[in-house]
């Protein structure tokens, strides 16, 4: 389980997430929704332990990402600008970021399997597309078998078929009885994957609930997006 | 240690910066051993082992090793090492290792030709040092290039300039404290103990520099 607790987090004198509060439960995909520089990235850079809190808190199952020893055991991140150096190998890379967290070698093959890039994990990663790139990172954070999945923007370059394994794989995933925090501005994505969201605006927590909860009253979570965004 | 040996060793910049510090070592080695060629100075025709700047040069191509090593992938790393003093120790027990396990096949070939193996103990430590001062201002910019690129300064650009109007400063650089520790400064030199001593304060101020930054900072 995660657990934001007033968390705000401040540059200098701008101020990038203010007072923000949610949990995020096991069993359920819970969508991260907000425009750019909402706060959304910086508040999963604070979960995530890359980033020190102002103040607040941010735990997983009731530690900071910090205090894990292995924390890729527990918690598997995909986040922008983690990306390996591009002349590296995909196996190569997923290699030394098992080592880092004692996870045996055989589940670097197994990701890639699991991601579709099984045939193309003696490539270096220069010559993937922006797809296979996305699906690396997806197998970079499936690599500790984690019950915990943060994903920012996981279906970012994929084609259909990508989006479409991503969905099932995050529901059937949370079906489980894992935990998924996922966080994406394609609404439609969203609403067919996330059971439920925490939208966040100019750093302040708008509106949690249910998407149907959300979505009541509007066409579409589109539409309550912006209604929740705008107003 | 192990994951970030794994990621010094499957970096293709790696190979190609100690294949290039080999070559060059060796090549330069050769040019000494041989006095086939001689460089022009305003002191007149000088052998290539009596320049201490051009002979010490390749370990430019070496630091490249622990820069790279250093500055790149920084987010992932801290994502797997989240402890901000096991990561720091982990990459700099890992870019020493490095230094030690390459610097002997680095360096013989070159001391062997011109029969100066005996200066072995010495060359390794420079290796060592100044890569802890590249990998440590690495750490620090978070970048490869402005560390490559001050470090190459230095010795090119600053201390030429510099070295008649402030001799007891230029000295005291990284570059030419390394080449009064190994005895082949051609300027304003300290003793080789005080170069030693000089070179391993630098290593300590960088290596200090990106262990507060790292452990204050965010990513």
């Amino acid at each position: 389980m995660i657990e934001i607790s007033r968390l705000s987090k401040r540059y200098g004198a701008k101020t990038a997430v203010d007072d923000v509060s949610f949990s995020v439960r096991p069993g359920r995909v819970t969508g991260f929704l907000g425009p750019n520089g909402a706060g959304k990235s910086t508040t999963l850079r604070v979960l995530l332990g890359l980033d020190h809190p102002t103040s607040g808190t941010a735990l997983i199952d009731g530690r900071r990402y910090r205090d894990l020893r292995h924390p890729l055991r527990t918690v598997g991140a995909l986040l922008d600008g983690a990306g390996p150096v591009p002349e590296r190998r995909a196996i190569d890379h997923l290699t030394w970021i098992a080592q880092s967290n004692r996870i045996p070698r055989r589940r670097v093959r197994e990701v890639l399997d699991l991601v579709g890039l099984g045939d193309a994990a003696g490539q270096r990663v220069k010559k993937y597309s922006l797809g296979m790139g996305q699906r690396l990172g997806i197998a970079a954070a499936l690599l500790g078998d984690p019950e915990i999945l943060v994903l920012d923007e996981p279906v970012n370059g994929l084609d259909p078929d990508g989006i479409r394994w991503v969905r099932t794989f995050l529901r059937e995933f949370a079906a489980g009885g894992r935990t998924v925090l996922l966080s994406s501005h394609l609404m439609t994505e969203m609403a067919e994957t996330a059971d439920e969201a925490v939208v966040i605006a100019n750093g302040r927590i708008v509106a949690r609930g249910s998407i149907e909860e959300l979505t009541a009253g509007h066409a579409s979570l589109e539409t309550a997006f912006f209604a929740l965004t705008e107003g | 240690m192990r994951a970030e040996f794994t990621r010094i060793r499957t970096l293709p910049a790696t190979w190609i910066a100690l294949a290039v510090t080999l070559a060059a070592n060796t090549l330069l080695g050769l040019l000494a051993a041989t006095d086939t060629v001689r460089v022009a100075t305003s002191d007149g025709q000088v052998a290539v082992s009596q320049l201490g700047t051009v002979m010490l040069a390749p370990v430019y191509a070496f630091l490249a090793v622990p820069v790279f090593a250093a500055g790149r992938e920084l987010r992932i790393s801290l994502l797997a090492t989240p402890d901000r003093n096991r990561f720091l120790l982990a990459k700099l027990l890992a870019s020493a290792g490095t230094t030690i396990v390459a610097a002997p096949v680095l360096l013989l070939p070159g001391l062997l030709v011109r029969h100066a193996a005996g200066s072995l103990p010495a060359e390794m430590t420079a290796y060592l040092l100044l890569g802890l001062v590249g990998g440590g201002f690495a750490v620090l910019t978070r970048t490869a290039v402005i560390p490559l690129a001050v470090l190459l300064a230095l010795p090119v650009l600053v201390s030429p300039m510099l070295a008649g109007l402030l001799p007891g400063l230029v000295r005291l650089l990284p570059h030419e404290a390394t080449l009064s520790f190994l005895g082949t400064s051609t300027g304003p030199a300290l003793s080789r103990t005080a170069g030693f001593w000089v070179l391993l304060a630098w290593a300590v101020v960088f290596v200090g520099a990106a262990w507060v930054a790292t452990v204050r900072r965010d990513s």
